[in-house]
This record gives C-alpha cells, structure tokens and sequence, in this order.
C-alpha cells in the first residue's frame, strides 16, 4: 500500500520533533518522511527558528564569502589582519601554482650550482635575485588593469596596496631561496649576498614601472642582470657580481631609485602614476 | 556645492581631450551629455581622482585632492566610481568582488563589512548571485555588479560612466529609481548616450563637445531651448538636423526650416541635444 | 522562515541552479529540508551547537557538490546521507555518542491514534514488535544500517565495533526478523 495519501497528523509531528516518539514509530514517521515532501513541509514550523536562522546565516557567509586561500588563511591565524588577508587573497603572484614555479625553478638552479661544485655560481646567482622581482612585477597585477584603475581611486590606494603585496611576496620567496642557498658550495657569504642585488632590484622595478609599466620594467631589469651575471661568468671569478664593489652599486641604485620614487609621489599632480 | 573645476585642462600626447572646463556641481542628478570622443570619460576620471589634469584646480567635498596625501584620501572617503569598463580579477564571486572594494574602502569590521555588501548588492538586485562567479554574470548584471561597489557607504558624490550600458529597460528603471535616492542627499554624475535617461532622472545636464562644455543648465531650460525648432510634417523638413519617422504618424524633424503647414512637436531632450550638437554629431563621429 | 517554499520547482532543478551560483536556490532548497533534518538529527543528538554545525555543513557540501549531484534518487536522501555522516564522524572527534533512539519502554503519555496506526502498519507491518524483541545490540546496527542508510564500515566506526560484528549482527538480526514476520515490508530486509 503506498503512502502517496498518508499524511502524518500535526500532533504526531510535533510529539516527533519534540522527541516524545519512540523509536519504531519515529523510525516508521522518519522512512516517510524521507518520501513525502509535503510533511517535510509539515516539520518547517515545528523547528525554532533561532536554530534554523543561526545555521542560514553560516551557509549565507560561507557561500558569499568563499573560502580564502590555504595561504591566506595560514597567515591569518599567524596575525594577518583578516581585511589584508582578503586584499593579498586575490592577488595573482600569491597563488600556490606560482610560488612553486618559483621554487622548483629555484631548486633546480640550486642543484646544477652544486654539482658544478662551485666553480659556476652563476645559474643560482641569476635566478635567486630574479624571483623575488617577478612576483612583485606579477603582484601588480597586469591581467588587471581595468580593474586597478578602480582601485586607484579607493582611500586604500594602488601604491599601498603593491607596497602590501610586494612584501608578501618577499616575506614567501626570500626565506625560501636563502635555504637554497645556503645549500651552495663555497664561501658561506655567498648564501645571504645574492640578497643584495635582490633587494635593491625591488626599488629599481618599483621606480621603472613608475615609467614604463611592470611588465616591461621587469623585463628590462631581468636582461640587465642576465647580461651582468654572463658577462661576469665568462672571464671573472664566479662570486664577482655580489662582491663588495658591486653590492656598494647595487645599493647606490636602489637609493636613486628609492629617492626617484619619493620625489614622483611629492609631486602629487601625478596622481596614481608614481606606483 | 560637492565638486568645482575651474579652469581644468587635460592633452593626451599634444591632443587636448579638455579645455577650460568651469563646473560646480551640487546635490542632485546630472547628466553628461556629449558626443563620442567629446571627453566626458576623461573628466569623470577626473573628478574620480583617477588622473589628475594638467592644469586647473579641482575640489572635491571641500578637499583639495592635489594639495597632498591626506587631502587626496580625505577626498576619496566619499567617493563611488564607476568607470566606464571594468575588470575582474578570474575566479571572484560577486559578493567577494564587493567585498574587495569595501576593504580597499576601509571596512575594516567583518560584520559590518559583509552587512554592508549585503545591503548595495541587494539595491541592484543581485542578492541571489552573490555566490555566483562574476565571469559567469551576464554583461548587464555585471555592470550592476560595478554600481553596486560603487554605492558602498552610500559616497557624497556618486561618479558613473554610462551605467545603463547594457541593461534592459526594466532593470534601467530600477537604476533610476535607486540613483533618484542617492540623489537626496549626494551627488551623482552620470554619463549616458540616452537621452531617456537625462530626461527621466536627471536635474541638471552638462554637454562636452570637443573637450568644452557646451551647456550647463538645468533639464527643463534645455528643452525648453528646442521649443519651436522641432517640426511634425507629413515629410522632412529641409536642412532639418535630423528626421525619422513619428510613431504617431507623419515625420519628425529636429531644426531647419518648415514650409507651411508643418507644426510645432513639443521638443525632448534627445531634441535639444541634437540641435546643441549639430548634424557633426549625428553623423556619428568618433 | 515561515514561508512555504514554493511547490512547483523541484529539488532537481533547484539544485541545478544552486550548482550554477544561485542563493536564492540554495535558499528554497534549506527551507524545505533544514527543518527535517535538523529535527532528524536533534534525535540522534541533543547537542544543538553540534546540530547547527552540521545542518551548516552539510548545505556548504550541498552548495560545492551540487554540480557533481547525479540525479539517481532524491534530494532528500542525498542529503540525510551526508548530513548523517558529518554528524558521526564529529561526534567521533569529540568522543561523544550518538544517541541511539529508545527503543525500550513505551512512549511516554502518546498513544497512536487509529490514524496512526495505519503508518505503522503501512510502513512496517508487524514489524514494530518484531524490532522491539532484538536486542540492543542487533537494534543497533539495524538502526545505523537499514534505517540511517550508513554502510556496514561507517556503522562499526559509528558503534565502536568490528565490522566483521556489525555484518554478523545485521545478518542475525534480519534473520530473527525474517523469522517473527510474514510481511517483509522493511527494505533490506529481503
């Protein structure tokens, strides 16, 4: 016999609900309820509805909001305010995929320096300073543009949005490449001197794409330096281009560069063109 | 007054894409009116703080934006854009997309915060689709998806490049009516090519030609600039600016001179635009 | 809450448009199911933070899976299961217990009307007092495994078990059923 005309009486949902049923008759009502939508219907108002509204608004916030990225959210919990999490949650360069391009690029450098034992630094010494600049090009967010210029008219601000977004991106890359490097043969130093030309490119992008635009000003610094460290690994000692002398360069650069930059944003007429 | 340009200029590489520009702008709706290429872009971006001009002085809710950083940040609090294309970051909801504008916009606060996207998506109805993927939205809904944004924290002075691109006109009547109560106590600059839109919602209309304010008035004034210039007859009337066929029978023309016997059509805005502009305009130029 | 969903689209089509990002879908499809569920669920465990937790959970994975929802059975189903299943391994974590219905003594100042009884009678014949001489443990699994719809694994992880014991006890007790019965109405039971 079907229940398609069987209907559960009011009384007999409400005893249900408020857990006065015994087990076979509530297994019994349970097995049609699971068939009959219009009983289903019949239990709605017999649910508190602070109960059923706490749990909506749950879904409502975990549907609207999405989750933030494994990343994001890891920072968070280490005191990454939740507003800038949401910011560096959207931004290309933070992706994993990127970040592990990154790495392995990095890894594989790391290796082919360590079994030329020492004699060709050059393979790691051009990519590690490469890395950390690219992902803050890429933090700029090219594929963006028409977007970027709505957010350049926000109290927040483009240029404090990829200044928050370039220090992610190093805060990620540059510990990880100083562990590779400090897996190099030779001197030790060289492990923590790559940072020189590293950090000083970031400023020298920075001022560069100020005039150029990011993809082309990344473009230029990362020929300039493959030129350099070439050139370099052709005749002269292979630690050449992050000794001494050259780190005193690099530095004075990125001050101009630095300097530059300050002097473009007091000129306020240019508005959203410095950064 | 909310927004005052006096003298602001702006070239593109030697082009000048605005010249002498003197505004003020209070509460209420205006409409800018212009011919392609006429620079209404260019000045909306403007007084968005997007670019700044080459020359003139801008004020903005009583902010000079040039004057330094805080002056230019102050000025932004009560700002809402819209620019006339938008882009969207792959893989954002509609809901995260307002989101990431209102923290660019200082809402800080998690409950506020997400009350407040609630609330603007809501006003454009789209509070069923803030799951949905904005590249999954159909030109129309995201263009609302942008106004939406750009009412966050319901700004002083609501900028809009053409916002009724794309959207029927049930879902433009709703942008009017919403647009007419943000018009209470803000206001709100909207660019259009339809005329409909200047006379249905608008209290003041500007029209650029060539990077220079051709008019600036309120609407009834300018309609009522085309009083007896526009000419029902049973065919067009001679150097008439423009004709078409009335629904009502005969022919419509805008300008010229009428041979007897043709009437006098009470004038429209899309009527007065056109005499304002000139058969160049017409003509659909660039 | 107090509006009735409207009866004309059906669970298929809702969920569809709740796999291709409509709320509004997603909040139809809750007001015709959150109320059994959550009622459902507060019988197997009166904890309510733990019921809320799940009923949000269980719609999250109703919302992200919705577009991998083949349409082999109902809505309803598909959902009890996963809403179930979220509930026990939960409870697990916490090292709480799933309240197992009372199967045991009578209920309590409620009598059947003749109406209901028809229920009874409909869904599981003479079945009731059949149910009613297992014992505990063989209760136990025919709870977990006919009623709930758990598989014979989740109902050993559920009940502290074997899986081996949980297979042996609902083969006995489907037997002994078998055996005090003419109809066999109860599915899984043939």
């Amino acid at each position: 016999m079907s229940t398609t005309t069987w209907h559960a009486d009011p009384n007999l949902l409400r005893a249900y609900v408020e857990g006065r049923l015994d087990a076979v008759l509530s297994a019994s009502l349970e097995r049609h309820v699971d068939a009959c939508a219009h009983c289903r219907s019949q239990i709605g108002p017999l649910v508190e509805v602070p109960v059923l509204e706490e749990a909506w608004s749950g879904i409502r916030t975990g549907i609207e909001s999405g989750r933030l990225p494994l990343l994001v959210r890891l920072a968070q919990r280490l005191g990454l305010p939740e507003p800038t999490g949401i910011l560096l949650a959207a931004t290309a360069s933070l992706r994993l995929t990127w970040l592990t391009g990154g790495l392995v690029t990095l890894c594989f450098v790391t290796l082919a320096s360590i079994l030329a034992d020492g004699a060709a630094l050059w393979p790691f010494l051009l990519v590690a300073p490469l890395v950390p600049v690219l992902g803050v090009a890429v933090s700029y967010g090219p594929a963006e543009e028409p977007f970027e210029a709505l957010t350049v008219t926000t109290p927040y601000g483009r240029a404090r949005l990829i200044m928050v977004r370039t220090l992610a991106v190093l805060t990620l890359t540059l510990p990880a490449a100083a562990l590779l490097g400090l897996t190099l043969p030779g001197p030790a130093w060289v492990a923590v001197a790559w940072l020189g030309p590293a950090l000083a490119m970031i400023p020298l992008l920075l001022a560069l794409a100020s005039l150029t635009g990011p993809r082309l000003a990344a473009s230029l610094l990362s020929l300039g330096w493959t030129g350099l460290v070439l050139f370099a690994a052709r005749d002269l000692p292979s630690t050449w281009p992050v000794e001494g002398t050259q780190q005193v360069a690099y530095l004075t650069l990125a001050l101009l560069a630095a300097a530059f930059l300050w002097v473009r944003s007091q000129r306020t007429q240019q508005i959203g063109v410095a950064l | 007054m909310n927004v005052q340009l006096t003298g602001v200029a702006k070239s593109y590489g030697g082009t000048p894409a605005l010249q002498d520009i003197d505004l003020e702008i209070g509460t209420g709706v205006t409409g800018l009116l212009g011919p392609n290429g006429a620079g209404k872009t260019t000045l909306l971006r403007i007084i968005a703080t997007s670019i700044a001009p080459d020359r003139g002085k801008v004020r903005l809710l009583g902010h000079d934006p040039h004057r330094g950083h805080a002056e230019l940040v102050a000025a932004r609090r009560g700002l809402g854009y819209l620019p006339q294309e938008l882009g969207y970051p792959a893989d954002m909801s509609t809901f995260g997309f307002v989101e990431y504008l209102a923290v660019l916009k200082e809402w800080n606060d998690r409950r506020a915060r997400q009350q407040e996207v609630r609330r603007v998506l809501g006003l454009v109805d789209l509070a069923d689709l803030a799951g949905k993927r904005v590249s999954k939205l159909s030109g129309g809904q995201r263009r609302r998806v942008g106004l939406a944004q750009a009412l966050l924290g319901d700004p002083a002075l609501l900028v809009l490049d053409e916002p009724t691109t794309g959207l029927d006109p049930a879902q433009r009547a709703t942008l009017r009516r919403t647009l007419s109560v943000a018009a209470r106590q803000s206001s709100v600059l909207l660019s259009t090519h339809q005329t409909e839109d200047v006379a249905a919602v608008c209290d003041r209309v500007i029209v650029l030609v060539g990077g220079r304010v051709a008019h600036d008035g309120d609407v009834a004034g300018f309609v009522a600039s085309a009083r007896d210039r526009v000419w029902l007859h049973d065919r067009p009337v001679a150097d008439a600016v423009a004709t078409w066929r009335d629904p009502a029978g005969g022919v419509r023309s805008v300008g010229g001179t009428p041979p007897t016997g043709a009437q006098a059509a009470p004038p429209t805005v899309e009527d007065a635009y056109l005499l304002l502009v000139g058969p160049a305009a017409v003509e659909g130029a660039a | 809450m107090g509006m009735e969903a409207p009866a004309e689209v059906e669970d298929a089509v809702l969920l569809r448009a709740a796999a291709d990002g409509d709320l509004g879908a997603v909040r139809v499809l809750y007001e015709r199911h959150a109320p059994w569920l959550t009622a459902r669920l507060m019988r197997r465990c009166n904890d309510r933070e733990v019921v809320v937790d799940v009923v949000q959970d269980t719609f999250l994975a109703m919302w992200q899976d919705a577009a991998t929802w083949r349409s082999d059975g109902e809505v309803a189903g598909w959902l009890w299961g996963i809403a179930f299943r979220r509930m026990v391994s939960r409870l697990r974590q916490r090292k709480q217990t799933v309240l197992m219905p009372e199967w045991d003594g009578a209920a309590t100042g409620l009598l059947p009307a003749a109406e209901d009884q028809v229920l009874l009678d409909v869904e599981y014949g003479d079945l009731g007092t059949a149910l009613r001489r297992l014992s505990p443990e063989f209760r136990a699994v025919v709870q977990a495994c006919v009623l709930d719809g758990l598989t014979t694994r989740e109902a050993s992880r559920l009940l502290g078990v074997r899986e081996n014991t949980v297979k042996t006890r609902l083969h006995r007790a489907k037997a002994q059923l078998r055996g005090s019965l003419a109809d066999l109405r109860l599915e899984g039971l043939t």
